[in-house]
């Protein structure tokens, strides 16, 4: 085939998938919903409120911290929530779509991206109203809104890897399902959201860089926080993390839909 | 132009169970061909259909598709069943890249489904599916429909109908029902022991059928 002939067949697919993943998000929203207005809201307000009441939890009780104890919780929960919200749904992403796929330009991984984009959209919409609001209470701007967007943005491709590895385990193997929603919990104090690197003792923070998700948290704050500490976090490391969760977890895709039985 | 199957053969392993239901199948069906394929049950009807629809890949073997094909339509498959029938026609107008609104409007005049087409699908009785997934795919306009088991569209106004848009358009009708390829089909082939055999005429198909 011609280079040309071959570049018009890729653009043809491209297409055919932005097409396919745009009908996904609309079909999520849907039955994820319905049709009422409360639903789009509540996609909004869930990580929004969770946000705020571990924000005040800790406000209340560090409360002499260097930082704003609040705005320290309450902007690093929204990223965690990222996190936990592709994780924890992609269990129950390849049943949900199964009737999909009986069309054949919807593939598993289209599923995927279709609710992590929809997950991505609203955590970031609830980060500009976080940051919004926090502006608007005390005047403080992040110093490098870049930084924190690229937290977000490294955070959802680090955790779509995840989904990809969790949904495949998940459907190979019966009530696995509990054990992912339980590590995104056990993951909760590990993963930096509640320290930065350069409060733990020397030993500890070694340990703490080796967990990916640390080095997220640690880019975040550099954007909201900048100059008022050190932070420590390796670009290359995460990058590394999800390429390879991406390699093995499209790979496990791949098995799972020739193995999952269509009846 | 047309959709051909060349030394298909599919395997599925089951805990550690092997079970060959294709086992070299070889078939050729051109763009506009009305054909039925008759299969016993366990004959490997619905493994066919999803290799026809390229929603499974075959064990060994190539298909070739050079045309337009439906997904399976039969049962209702690749519906959500708690989307109403307007959404999921929307949906499927959606990814297929057709007109939305057109879509619907033919839909909501050929299914008949009434007030039911805004209503979840989970409430329809079995007819109503089969006739709003009839109507879905007939509105995308495929070259060829790929259709699974026995359809239950009788001799109704709807049943009419489809029968005579089906005219204008190519069929590949899998069932066990020999009145309906009678009806629908001017070819008949027989899905027996993983392979497809074709008859010079339908008669000699549907013989070869009921001796099985």
């Amino acid at each position: 085939m011609s280079l040309q002939g071959e570049a018009a067949l890729i653009l043809r697919g491209a297409r055919m998938q932005s097409r396919v993943i745009g009908a996904l998000i609309i079909r999520e929203m849907h039955s994820r919903f319905g049709r009422h207005y409360m639903g789009y809201v509540w996609l909004y307000f869930e990580p929004l409120l969770l946000g705020i009441c571990i924000g005040l939890i800790h406000a209340w009780r560090d409360r002499p911290a260097a930082f704003g104890a609040f705005e320290f919780h309450a902007v690093g929960y929204i990223l965690f929530f990222v996190f936990r919200g592709i994780l924890n749904r992609a269990t129950m992403a390849i049943n949900m779509n199964k009737p999909l796929l009986y069309h054949r330009s919807v593939t598993l991984p289209d599923v995927f991206y279709a609710r992590h984009i929809i997950e991505f959209l609203s955590c970031t919409g609830v980060m500009l109203a976080m940051l919004f609001g926090l502006f608007a209470a005390n005047g403080s701007l992040p110093e490098s809104p870049l930084k924190m967007a690229l937290a977000m943005i490294m955070m959802a491709l680090f955790s779509q890897g995840l989904a990809f590895l969790a949904s495949a385990v998940t459907a190979a193997v019966e009530g696995s399902e509990r054990v992912v929603h339980a590590v995104t919990y056990l993951l909760l104090p590990v993963s930096g959201l509640f320290f930065l690197v350069e409060w733990l003792p020397d030993w500890l923070a070694q340990m703490a860089l080796w967990v990916p998700t640390v080095h997220l948290f640690e880019l975040l704050r550099d954007g909201q926080f900048g100059s008022r500490f050190r932070a420590e976090y390796d670009l290359g490391y995460i990058w590394g993390w999800i390429m390879i969760t991406h390699l093995i977890g499209l790979a496990a895709l791949r098995i799972t839909r020739a193995r999952i039985g269509l009846e | 132009m047309g959709l051909e199957m060349v030394n298909v053969h599919k395997t599925y392993v089951t805990r550690g169970l092997r079970k060959d239901i294709l086992r070299g199948a070889s078939a050729f069906f051109a763009r506009g061909e009305r054909v039925g394929i008759l299969g016993r049950n366990g004959s490997g009807k619905s493994t066919l259909v999803r290799l026809l629809g390229g929603i499974e890949a075959p064990t060994k073997g190539l298909i070739k598709r050079n045309m337009t094909i439906s997904w399976p339509i039969g049962m209702a498959a690749g519906f959500q069943h708690t989307l109403s029938g307007a959404d999921n026609a929307r949906f499927i107008a959606r990814i297929y890249g057709r007109p939305i609104q057109e879509t619907v409007d033919f839909v909501e005049d050929f299914a008949e489904l009434g007030e039911y087409m805004r209503m979840p699908m989970m409430t329809y009785s079995s007819g109503m599916r089969s006739r709003l997934a009839l109507a879905v795919s007939l509105a995308i306009d495929f070259d060829c429909y790929l259709v699974d088991e026995a359809l239950a569209v009788g001799d109704t106004r709807f049943g009419r109908a489809f029968a005579e848009r089906i005219e204008r358009s190519g069929l590949i009708l899998v069932s066990h029902s020999p009145a309906l390829v009678r009806k629908l089909c001017t070819r008949a082939a027989v899905l027996d022991q993983g392979q497809i055999t074709f008859y010079d005429d339908i008669d000699e198909a549907l013989a070869t059928y009921h001796a099985l």
